[in-house]
């Protein structure tokens, strides 16, 4: 039976991000969890905290603003693991497909719907939609693709916006994956880089849905760019996310490549838990249930969404290691009564709490598991949605989580 | 653009253009006016039962046989708006083999035909049912989709002469001496106010009856009862589910379409315009109905939502026109000295034909007109082009790759198509009419995807509403979507809710108004 | 090495628990080349809200599915998409009735062994173009894709002729499946010669096909058939306390994870325990540190293609693992998802272009690679990458089998 240095439990950002860093230390580690997580959903870019202006350094605004939230994950990473941890996550994109910061602080983006978004890391599909202005830009929607609405994004945003037909009938109902595939083949993004070129009236930047390519989206990006003579960049959409599955992707490939052992589609179903330590976790595959072995424990398996906590329908529980869970009052309470409500939803601070080491806590502070830590979305104290910190969150605690797990 | 007519109708629920249509199958024009869409009020905020009566026969025969004749009539006029589910009337052990064979002798007494089951027959046509049954009574409920009821009543008038002019709000009475002259009114989406001169005007608002005698200074006894069901994401039978005891809330589940809708709580309610779902209603209506369906706690709802219903008060009423004891037609000319106002308040969605009979009956005498009521023979124009769940998946087959690339929502599997025909017709106003008239946004992720979608089309044919752009409809669209989803956002629903939280507060970045957030919110 | 225990957590109902994420759709090969397949959101939970026991099927796109199962190891709220389209398929093929060809194809054990008898007149005839022209027109199995070969003798009589190793050796059974019987004869050799390296006994018990075509075409019927005749059967070597290796990853699909948990076979949990993959179990092995097994060096550059039915296995890279104990053989992971031939389905006419179409990511990958050879543990897999790329393709105990110090064993 082999035991491993190191099990993380979840494949979201987080998951991956806390597996990578273990093996770079050496360890022996086995990831297992379902699904791609908030990447393949919302992953497009790197959002690390939201209302940091553009002017101001990252490194001056976010200390500021942990000093005015000691309970959120970034107090436990403080800016220095931030830093670290991004400088990690930029390594494993190489260019031309790299991650960049445009400027000190955050950049706004333009999204689906017309609206702009401050992110800070960027991939080089989607930087030139930083500089973009109303008229300068072409949207480009595509007939038949219809998780991205070019004239919602062109209305918004007052620019230009024109709806191509694809190259063969038949075509209209491809997904985004689908899409994606066929620019990755020279002949389609050739064809495509045409026929925008002669809808453009010189205009210097494009913007398209996110379909840059899977495989090889800086060659997608050159080649558009060279038939358009104009700058070109990609808009988020509904999901499933191309530029996030790029993400998640090469972080499997490196994992599989480094030697971690990498299992995905079957629940965790259980964990063997002895005098305040994890022996064990059962994953289920039907009809067999196999146990696997660590001397440490990662939990990154996300909130809701990701099942990593669980609403009953009078609390919330968290159904691996039935931790803790600091949680609102009772189910009436858990939101509050208009969508768009000035301060967020209630539910959305709930979650594991932790000691500084990322080791869940009850509420007397007491450390429940000592070998398990905690790491992204399913802690406690944070508001991804209106922060914008969803995957700083998970690559600062990820990385943490395993540094101070292998430390131990 | 004052307008005139004979017959001026106040309400655009199912009474209402019952009767624009029985006059118009009369010879009658008239003129309708609703301050919404179409079932904005009751009508559209019911269980879709389609009673066989059955429910009645034993506390309230008389109401019992009514329900049964328009069951039968509904059947033959409105085939297409009806599902020929039948019911069963479910016995658990606390209900007593008494009761049912009390039930059945009273369904039989009124006409209702029963088809008394053994436990393991129930159980077969409806494996998920209480393992416990001690028996069970199958009858001829059905399931009704009343916006379709409403929109074709209001179709045949409109074709025999009659006018709809929905989104258009009475703002006040216009009285000539001791009768009534006319009333003023508002278009709600341009701010346009102008008269509408009438000879008669017939209030059938249901629970806004007092609100438009107010404006005339008059008032009727009725009270205001707030109902609310829970919507499913699966269907959890194929026929209507009773308990069979006395009626009581949390007692019946009727499927409809892709779903099944539970129901009903019954509370006092103050005000027929804010009113919401309490936690504790939803834990109600999921505990008693469980003991007909024992899994139903972790069954996965989409969504909740509830109707305010008008109530007799008979011993208010001036009531020398009582026709049934379950409505009631008031004369505010005999009664209160205004002539050419009459009511027509109670009842129910079954009998709203009935209802609209008697309205018209009276009018007729009145006039001094001698024509019968056909619309129980008539049948309603859609008659005969009937849809199942199968017809909307088989679209999906492979001929048409094009069409399916323009499938709007995934869910409950409505084309673009559906949409452009509706916009064709030129009658919606704003985004809600679109989405009454389709099967977009009632499936699971409740809109989630598919009115992003929808609004790119109507941005693309520049149809979206509004100075602000489709931005601000969408999130109208989300804060109104959000009434419903949040008294049972927990379990599944809450991982869906996260994901559509996270796409439009996240991914798109859409904000409340409000102070400007840094980089946030529109461009 | 495995123990069932405690039971999942909470699981509520499916399908009903999509939250119409989209997840699968980003994994689905099908939808990701043509739009005649809704994808899995749409085919699986999303169409199922529609269907009724009592009324007829209409989603006749519900066969371009090729149960390769990645939507289900993506799903993050665990919908059973695929388990919910085979039972679409099932029950709309039930209604339409199933074509000649699949009926025939899907019984290619029953004249399997016949036609590796008589493989010396099959195999050129199979070969002939009238012949292929005829096969494309009458029964539509595209004359594009080249048929396997039959072998003769095939590797249950090879078994039974050669010589048993030494006594005193621990006994392992091996669950060899057609394709290696009649097709590939030296995958069964190697597997053989390789476990015997590592000290075992390899005994055959009685077996038939493990009925995984049977599920390609919906028919569970027969598949249930097929999996009680193996269960008995192979229940019988388990109860003498022997395990069971499988070398294809898609007989061991079936058998450990379908005749249990999808067909409900009586003893299939007691059976599912004691299966492993040839790999897995050999990895085990070495972890153990048994046998003193080592590698002679083999200085290749070798490229390691990923099964969708491993995946599902969820057994992680074990073959991978194995190669890398190899010395000078430098293997890395193809990076392309499903090969696109989903065993029977790239066959046939009306599905070739489809598999051809799904295969093209693989084919570029290994462009990009230049392996000298392609190494995976499904035959299907193995048939398509030859046929997309040329190349050799071996199943990695071929390759492990090369490796090994020759200790005079046939």
């Amino acid at each position: 039976m082999k035991r491993f240095d190191l099990i993380v439990i979840g494949t979201g950002l987080a998951g991956l991000t806390a597996a990578r860093t273990a093996v770079e230390m050496g360890a022996k580690v086995l990831i297992i969890g379902r699904g791609m997580g908030a990447l393949t959903l919302f992953g497009n870019t790197i959002d690390l905290l939201g209302e940091i202006q553009p002017e101001t350094e990252m490194a001056e605004g976010i200390p500021r603003w942990i000093a005015a939230h000691p309970e959120h994950p970034y107090a436990r990473t403080g800016m220095a693991g931030i830093e670290n941890a991004l400088a990690d996550f930029r390594g494993l994109f190489p260019p031309p497909y790299s991650f960049a910061a445009l400027g000190p602080g955050n950049s706004l983006l333009p999204t689906g719907a017309g609206t702009m978004r401050p992110t800070y890391l960027i991939p080089a599909t989607m930087a030139a939609g930083a500089a973009m202005t109303p008229a300068g830009t072409l949207i480009v929607g595509l007939r038949g693709f219809k998780d991205f609405q070019g004239d919602t994004v062109s209305l918004h945003l007052k620019c230009r916006g024109v709806t191509l037909s694809l190259p063969r009938y038949g075509m209209e109902g491809l997904t985004a994956l689908a899409l994606a595939r066929l620019m990755d083949e020279a002949s389609f993004r050739e064809r495509l880089g045409g026929a925008i070129r002669r809808q453009m009236a010189a205009e210097r930047f494009i913007g398209l849905p996110a379909v840059l390519g899977f495989r090889n989206p800086a060659v997608v990006l050159k080649t558009l760019e060279e038939i358009t003579g104009a700058r070109v960049f990609e808009i988020p959409m509904l999901p499933p996310s191309i530029p996030g599955t790029r993400v998640f992707h090469r972080f499997r490939e490196e994992l599989i490549a480094k030697g971690a052992d990498f299992r995905m589609g079957h629940p965790v179903s259980g964990a063997n838990v002895k005098y305040g330590r994890c022996e064990g976790i059962t994953v289920q595959n039907p009809p067999l249930a196999t146990e696997y072995r660590a001397d440490r424990y990662i939990l990154a398996t996300g909130r809701f969404l990701g099942g990593g906590l669980w609403a009953e329908m009078d609390r919330i529980v968290e159904p691996l290691f039935h931790l803790p869970v600091f949680q609102p009052g009772e189910r009436g309470k858990w939101f509050g009564e208009r969508f768009f409500d000035p301060e967020a939803h209630p539910i959305h601070r709930a979650g594991i709490v932790t000691d500084a080491d990322l080791r869940p806590v009850d509420e007397t502070g007491r450390v429940v598991l000592e070998n398990v830590r905690a790491a992204g979305s399913i802690l406690a104290h944070h508001q991804a949605i209106e922060e914008k910190s969803r995957e700083g969150i998970d690559i600062a605690t990820g990385f943490l989580a395993a540094k101070r797990a292998l430390a131990s | 653009m004052d307008l005139r007519t004979e017959v001026l109708i106040i309400g655009g629920g199912a009474t209402g253009a019952g009767i624009a249509r029985d006059l118009a199958l009369r010879g009658i024009p008239s003129l309708l006016v609703e301050k919404g869409d179409f079932t904005s009020g009751a009508s559209g905020r019911n269980q879709g039962l389609l009673h066989s009566g059955a429910r009645y026969a034993v506390t309230d025969p008389e109401a019992a046989r009514e329900c049964i004749s328009e069951n039968r009539i509904l059947r033959r006029i409105a085939p297409h708006c009806i599902e020929p589910t039948d019911g069963l009337f479910v016995s658990l052990p606390e209900d007593g083999p008494e009761y049912r064979a009390n039930f059945i002798r009273a369904c039989e007494a009124v006409g209702i035909d029963t088809l008394p089951l053994s436990p393991r027959e129930a159980l077969s046509m409806e494996p998920r049912l209480n393992p416990k049954i001690i028996g069970a009574v199958q009858v001829p409920d059905g399931a009704i989709d009343p916006f379709m009821l409403v929109v074709e009543n209001a179709r045949d008038a409109e074709s025999r002469g009659a006018r709809f002019l929905i989104h258009t709000e009475v703002t006040g009475v216009i009285r000539d001496g001791l009768r009534i002259a006319g009333v003023r009114v508002c278009d709600r989406i341009t701010g346009e106010e102008y008269a509408i001169a009438a000879t008669w005007v017939i209030n059938a608002t249901g629970a806004w009856a007092n609100r438009i005698l107010g404006l005339a200074g008059l008032k009727i006894g009725i009270a205001l009862s707030k109902g609310s069901m829970l919507i499913t994401n699966t269907r959890l039978s194929e026929r209507v589910l009773n308990r069979c005891h006395p009626p009581a809330s949390g007692d019946i589940i009727v499927p409809n379409d892709t779903v099944s809708i539970l129901g009903t709580t019954s509370l006092r309610a103050e005000d027929m315009e804010h009113y919401e779902v309490t936690p504790e209603e939803v834990t109600f209506l999921v505990v008693e109905l469980s003991r007909m369906i024992p899994d139903l706690k972790g069954e996965r709802f989409t969504r909740a939502y509830a109707g305010v219903r008008p109530l007799l008060q008979s011993e208010e009423t001036c009531d020398d026109r009582e026709i049934s004891r379950s409505f009631a037609l008031i004369d505010h000319g005999s009664c209160d000295g205004i002539a050419g106002l009459v009511t027509i308040t109670g009842g129910k969605l079954m009998t709203y034909r009935l209802m609209a009979e008697k309205t018209v009956d009276f009018l007729c005498e009145r006039m001094g007109l001698h024509v019968p009521c056909s619309t129980h023979v008539q049948r309603l124009p859609g008659a005969g082009q009937g849809h199942t769940l199968k017809d909307r998946l088989a679209r999906l087959r492979r001929q048409t790759p094009a069409a399916r690339g323009e499938i709007l929502c995934d869910c409950e599997l409505v084309p673009r198509e559906a949409v452009d025909a509706i916009l064709r017709e030129g009658k919606v106003r704003e985004l809600q009419d679109i989405l009454h008239r389709t099967r977009l946004a009632k499936g699971t992720c409740q809109g989630g995807f598919c009115v992003y979608r929808l609004l790119g089309l109507l941005n693309e044919l520049r149809k979206a509403e509004g100075s602000g752009g489709s931005n601000v409809v969408l999130k109208g669209f989300l804060e109104e979507r959000w009434k419903g989803i949040r008294p049972v956002l927990w379990g599944t629903s809450l991982k869906e809710e996260e994901l559509i939280e996270s796409i439009y507060k996240g991914l798109f970045n859409l904000a409340p108004e409000g102070p400007g957030r840094p980089g946030g919110g529109e461009a | 090495m495995t123990k069932a225990e405690e039971k999942p957590v909470l699981f509520p109902k499916l399908p009903d628990v999509c939250v119409r994420c989209a997840t699968c759709m980003a994994a689905c090969p099908v939808s990701r080349v043509t739009p005649r397949f809704p994808g899995p959101k749409q085919a699986g939970p999303g169409a199922q809200r529609f269907r009724s026991a009592s009324e007829a099927s209409v989603d006749d796109w519900i066969e371009l599915c090729t149960s390769c199962r990645l939507c289900d190891t993506v799903c993050p709220a665990g919908v059973p998409i695929s388990e919910l389209n085979l039972m679409a398929k099932s029950k709309y093929l039930n209604e339409r009735g199933r074509t000649f060809r699949d009926w025939l194809l899907v019984r290619s054990d029953l004249f399997g062994e016949l036609a590796a008898r008589y493989s010396k007149i099959v195999n050129p005839l199979m070969k002939n173009g009238a012949v292929r022209w005829l096969l494309d027109a009458l029964l539509r199995i595209d004359r594009r894709r080249a048929l396997p070969a039959y072998e003769y003798p095939t590797f249950r009589r090879w078994f039974r002729t050669r010589p048993a190793p030494e006594g005193g050796r621990r006994k392992v059974a091996y669950f060899y499946g057609c394709f290696t019987n009649t097709n590939e004869t030296d995958v069964g050799k190697a597997a053989v010669d390789v476990l015997e390296a590592h000290g075992l006994a390899v005994v055959v018990p009685p077996q038939r096909c493990c009925g995984i075509p049977r599920l390609g075409v919906g028919d569970l019927r027969g598949a249930k058939e097929m999996g009680r005749w193996n269960v008995d059967s192979l229940l019988k070597t388990v109860r003498e306390g022997l395990d069971i290796v499988f070398s294809s990853t898609s007989c061991g699909l079936m058998l450990r994870h379908e005749y249990g948990p999808l067909l409900h076979l009586p003893g299939a949990e007691e059976l599912a325990r004691r299966l492993f993959d040839i790999c897995e179990y050999l990895l085990c092995l070495h972890e153990e540190g048994k046998p003193a097994v080592t590698f002679q060096p083999i200085p290749m550059k070798a490229a390691y293609f990923t099964p969708c039915h491993l995946r599902s296995l969820d057994i992680g890279l074990p073959a991978l693992e194995l190669l890398r104990l190899v010395p000078g053989l430098d293997v890395s992971l193809i990076e392309a998802e499903c090969c696109g031939l989903g065993g029977l389905y790239g066959f046939k006419k009306e599905k070739f272009a489809i598999a051809e179409e799904i295969g093209k990511d693989l084919t570029e990958a290994v462009a990009r690679m230049k392996p000298d050879i392609i190494l995976t543990d499904c035959e299907g897999c193995r048939m398509q990458i030859r046929h997309l790329t040329g190349l050799r393709v071996l199943h990695p105990v071929q390759l492990l089998r090369d490796a090994l110090e020759r200790r005079g064993i046939g």
